[in-house]
């Protein structure tokens, strides 16, 4: 006979021993535990405050030099049926991570989307209610997801350009690694944990960090020469940027003193990825001392390059405006730079992709429109 | 020599006149031709057919000859026609029957359909093939024929009688010069039309790849035959009351008021008289130019009754439903909204009626425009759409009120199928062509009474499907939710679950009737329904149930458990015994239908006392045209809850704060990760 599973919703192994660090992470999650049996046992409809991670609740914070979470708080209520399967999901996701911290096990976000499949009512229904509620966990617990054992898909970006880091493989072994030297085309790929007990820097040849949002202008900058002709170091951005590569960003830059310069497409998509490099995303606003990099600057495409280089561009769509208009409410771009490009923008009515750049040939940018911006900007 | 001309110059007209009005007559191209051949064979079966008291049972089969050619064969269990009326029929222009006739037919609607025999010919040459069988003949007549334009008459080409397999019935084949297509305007939209707002016929339509499709009857009962009545005095045209007088049987003007016109009352009559300045005994046929004028304006000046609306056929709320039900059952429509005939009124002297069906939700795309379905007499109006009173009515009401969206000026956008059929003996259309129902005050006024009341069903259903909904919701949180939160919580703090009557009464605060069918799918209606009555409040409360049950279910043996106190087998009215419940307690009800099969999901209304309208889910209070003495308890307990409604609610909690899980859902974090 099969051994018999442990039902996943059995509770009573609570007092197996847990490591203490797990114990202490968890900690709030047992005071959750306890309020809310206590409103059950009163009689009242169970419910749990939290800080809103909405852009009406980010504040600057000077010592950081970042947006970070703010004092507005909303209630979690079991009087809505949302609010009372997320109650009930953090329970099951405290049990997921203490039956992990007790087989000494780690998990992808992903798994744990599909370990939910276990929960009966309470399983997610999209990823993306997962991953919010370990942002809520996050929150709760003031900690940050890897200490609830759980990691993201890998989906760093990659570096391109002289700089030497070591990194610890799998096996445990330290490899000393040049990203332009000892990597291939596709560069050096970040893996999902760039902290220093992983990665460490050891020296560099670089005078700044071009951040860049799309594949194909790496390879053109990378076919060019560019790193080397500028002593530049290239990351791809691969869209919006995973935490991974906003933590290296933020690591260049305070341990290695370069400044980074952000280089998207034109539009209004691309702003929100500039500023959750530079000021901190509201998704992760409690995080942002963390990820974000207060010195980073947007290079462009810029609204007024569109004119300036009479770039090849698309007619705004009516997402994009959205967008653009919901910017002008987003304190983060509340300044004088931002304001009138989101207005030059949604009064040309025009966004181009920066590989428009190649309508002058395929050395322009790294010839003229590189070197031009960078020097305007101080930079070169 | 002028005998010649004058034959040549009607050869002329006739050529020409067809030419001339291609448009008008439908012909202008060959796939409107294909839709009129169709539509002209159908409608003189479908009206055959009613006029005989038969069911119709019509097949319409489309083939490919060559690349430009089909034939169109179409094939009716009508009375048949005579062996001497079919040259006139078919072989002449403009010999309808209904053309004059004052009374509701689709025939009005065409040309006639000769116009196809013409069309035929002048493209491909063929003839007109015709088979024809009256119940008292034992064979069936064969002719084929074609439309002499030179005399506007028949010109026979071969003819022989035939031993039909069946008692009577008519079959028409016509090869012409036209496109098949399907989608809209297409002869498969316009069966599937005609099979809507005729439940009582059976279509079958054979297209030119070979599919069949086939509506089925829905009724077996045929609409009411529309009588036929004399003209109504204000419906007059100078033209028709001059040829009327001059062949009138009657002797009199006097008689001809009487006899030849409807609604005149004898105090009318005098005043006719008088105003016009005759004696009443004038011959009718000796009435000429001026004194025609002076009569007409004499009637149209006198007030009289609204003419009879006998002479109209409309379809009826049940039959509408069924059609709607029968053909667009596929689309498994969440809501049919119980269809509108407005009572008969009168335009320019023509009676005529509206009515509207409207269906919702399924498998209807919520993202485009409704679908708006024109009828009138019977028949879809498949053109120019947007010139037709129907269309601008619909497009000029307010429909974010009814919950639809809609851009200003235009057709709202959402899940619905919307039918719209004007009856009468003269609908008033834009053109010759017929295909869009003119705008007068009269008949737009009626169409938007009509909309409006589909449309408030709608909106009702809407509001009653987002309570509903919300209720799912509640159900699922305090069934399914936190009694598994609780066991969690409860095993997180090593302590014994607690009771949950308390915080289950606080989320639901409802006293609720959930209704459960006892077969497989428990939303459709079975042998036994299971009705639970839970006081989800904190207070005891007494609450008596009631129900209003099909009439036919109560005849047929419906009965209940517990017992009913009083069964009405007038009303369908049920009474059970007062309860007394403590929050949380609950007493379940079994209803057992005779004939589940007859039922319908919202075919019994449920009614509870003793509980006001915002704390009871899954039943309606009790209506005051019961007239059910109730308890002292329930009055009492009834009085209490109106003074707590009146009282300023206690401060809910959660009221002034922020739902976290809605911020977060409209935050969106566009791409973030
Ligand atoms: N399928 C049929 N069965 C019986 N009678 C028919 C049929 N088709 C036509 N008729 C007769 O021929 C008449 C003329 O038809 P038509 O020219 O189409 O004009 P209308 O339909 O306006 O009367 C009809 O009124 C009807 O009496
Ligand atoms: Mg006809």
């Amino acid at each position: 006979m099969p051994p018999k599973r442990k039902s996943p919703s059995s509770t009573k192994s609570r007092p197996e021993k847990l490591p203490d660090t797990d114990k202490r992470v968890l900690q709030p999650t047992l005071d959750l535990a306890q309020q809310i049996y206590t409103q059950l046992d009163k009689g009242d409809i169970p419910r749990m405050k939290l800080p809103l991670r909405t852009k009406q609740n980010i504040a600057f914070s000077p010592r950081d030099g970042v947006w970070r979470l703010g004092n507005q708080c909303g209630v979690r209520s079991a009087r809505k049926l949302d609010g009372a399967l997320m109650l009930l999901r953090t329970f099951w996701l405290v049990d997921f991570i203490e039956e992990m911290a007790r087989d000494n096990k780690h998990s992808t976000l992903r798994e744990l989307y599909y370990i939910s499949e276990q929960w009966e009512e309470a399983k997610f229904h999209s990823e993306n209610e997962s991953n919010l509620l370990v942002e809520d966990l996050e929150v709760m617990c003031e900690r940050m997801r890897e200490d609830f054992r759980l990691r993201p898909e890998e989906n760093g970006a990659s570096v391109i350009g002289d700089l030497t880091i070591t990194e610890i493989n799998r096996k445990g072994q330290k490899k000393k690694i040049n990203c332009r030297d000892d990597v291939g085309d596709g560069g050096y790929q970040l893996p999902a944990n760039v902290e220093k007990e992983k990665i460490s820097f050891v020296s560099h040849g670089a005078k700044f960090v071009l951040a860049i949002e799309c594949g194909g202008m790496v390879d053109r900058l990378a076919e060019n020469g560019f790193d080397e002709d500028q002593n530049a170091l290239l990351v791809h951005l691969k869209g919006q940027p995973a935490r991974s590569t906003r933590r290296f960003l933020k690591r260049l830059n305070e341990e290695l003193k370069l400044p980074v310069v952000v280089f998207t497409d034109g539009d209004p998509w691309s702003f929100r990825i500039f500023a959750s490099v530079a000021y901190g995303a509201i998704k992760t606003a409690h995080i942002s001392h963390y990820l974000a990099t207060p010195g980073a600057e947007f290079l462009g495409v810029t609204a007024s390059d569109i004119e300036n280089y009479q770039l090849p561009s698309d007619k705004l769509s009516d997402r994009d405006i959205q967008a653009l208009k919901a910017e002008l409410s987003d304190p983060r771009f509340n300044t004088e730079m931002w304001k009138s490009e989101i207005e030059l923008m949604l009064q040309n009515g025009k966004k181009a992709e920066q590989q428009s750049l190649a309508k002058y040939g395929l050395n322009y940018v790294t010839e003229k429109y590189l070197p031009e911006k960078l020097t305007e900007m101080g930079v070169l | 020599m002028a005998e010649e001309l004058a034959s040549k110059q009607k050869a002329i007209s006739i050529g020409e006149f067809f030419e001339r009005n291609r448009q008008i007559l439908g012909f202008d191209n060959p796939s409107r031709a294909l839709l009129t051949t169709v539509k002209e064979c159908v409608d003189n079966s479908a009206d055959a057919c009613e006029e005989a008291g038969i069911l119709p049972d019509l097949l319409v089969e489309i083939t490919k000859v060559s690349e430009e050619r089909l034939k169109v064969v179409v094939e009716d269990n009508g009375p048949g026609i005579v062996r001497r009326q079919l040259p006139n029929v078919f072989g002449r222009l403009l010999y309808g029957s209904r053309f004059h006739s004052n009374r509701q037919a689709r025939g009005q609607q065409g040309i006639g359909v000769s116009a196809a025999v013409l069309y035929a010919g002048l493209t491909t040459a063929t003839p007109v093939h015709i088979v024809s069988k009256v119940e008292e003949d034992p064979a069936a007549n064969v002719v084929d024929l074609f439309l002499d334009t030179q005399k506007n008459q028949a010109r026979l080409v071969k003819e022989d009688v035939l031993a039909w397999d069946r008692p009577h019935g008519t079959r028409v084949e016509l090869t012409l010069k036209a496109r098949y297509q399907r989608g809209r305007q297409s002869p498969y939209d316009y069966l599937k039309g005609t099979a809507i707002v005729n439940p009582h016929a059976r279509i079958v339509l054979v297209e030119p790849d070979g599919t069949r499709t086939t509506w089925e009857r829905a009724s077996p009962d045929l609409p009411p035959l529309a009588k036929e009545i004399p003209p109504h005095p204000h419906g007059l045209e100078l033209g028709e009351l001059d040829s009327m007088l001059r062949r009138s049987s009657s002797k009199t003007l006097l008689q001809f008021l009487t006899a030849d016109l409807s609604g005149i009352s004898r105090r009318g009559i005098q005043d006719v008289l008088q105003k016009g300045g005759f004696t009443g005994r004038e011959r009718p046929d000796g009435f000429a130019g001026e004194r025609v004028e002076q009569l007409l304006a004499a009637l149209k000046d006198t007030p009289m009754a609204t003419p009879s609306a006998e002479c109209l056929s409309p379809i009826g709320p049940m039959l509408i439903k069924r059609g709607l039900k029968n053909v667009l059952g596929t689309l498994r429509p969440e809501f049919y909204s119980p269809p509108v005939s407005r009572p008969p009124k009168v335009h320019a002297g023509c009676p005529f009626v509206v009515e509207v069906g409207l269906v919702y939700g399924g498998d209807l795309p919520s993202d485009q425009s409704i679908q708006l379905l024109r009828f009138a007499n019977r028949v879809p109006l498949l053109f120019q759409q947007g010139a037709c009173a129907i269309t601008q009515t619909v497009a000029e009401m307010d429909w974010h009120r009814y919950g639809l969206e809609q851009k200003s000026g235009a057709v709202p956008v959402g899940p619905v199928i919307l039918l719209v059929h004007v009856a009468s003996t003269k609908v008033p259309f834009t053109s010759e062509a017929k295909e869009a129902v003119a705008q007068t005050e009269d008949i737009t006024r009626e169409i938007e009474l009509a909309v409006q009341a589909a449309a408030r069903n709608m909106k009702l259903h809407l509001s009653r499907r987002t309570r509903r909904d919300q209720a799912m919701e509640k159900f699922t949180i305090i069934q399914k939710i936190l009694p598994k939160m609780a066991e969690k919580a409860s095993g997180i703090v090593d302590k014994p679950v607690p009771d949950l009557t308390r915080v289950i009464t606080r989320i639901m605060d409802v006293v609720a009737v959930e209704a459960r069918g006892s077969g497989e799918d428990p939303t459709k209606p079975s042998e036994k329904t299971l009705l639970t009555l839970t006081n989800y409040t904190s207070r005891n409360r007494p609450i008596e149930l009631f129900l209003e049950v099909p009439l036919e279910a109560v005849k047929e043996g419906f009965s209940a458990d517990p017992k009913p106190e009083t069964l009405s087998t007038e009303l369908g009215r049920v009474t059970f015994p007062l309860q007394r419940l403590s929050p949380n307690a609950k007493v379940t009800y079994t209803l057992t239908w005779p004939k589940p099969e007859k039922l319908e999901p919202d075919d019994v209304d449920v009614f509870v006392a003793g509980v006001d309208e915002a704390h009871l889910l899954g039943a309606d209070p009790l209506p005051g045209d019961w007239d059910v003495r109730l308890p002292a308890a329930l009055v009492e307990a009834a009085e209490d809850a109106q003074i707590a409604a009146a009282r300023p609610a206690a401060t809910a909690e959660g009221d002034e704060e922020v739902d976290y899980d809605a911020a977060e859902k409209k935050e969106s974090f566009v791409d973030e990760e």
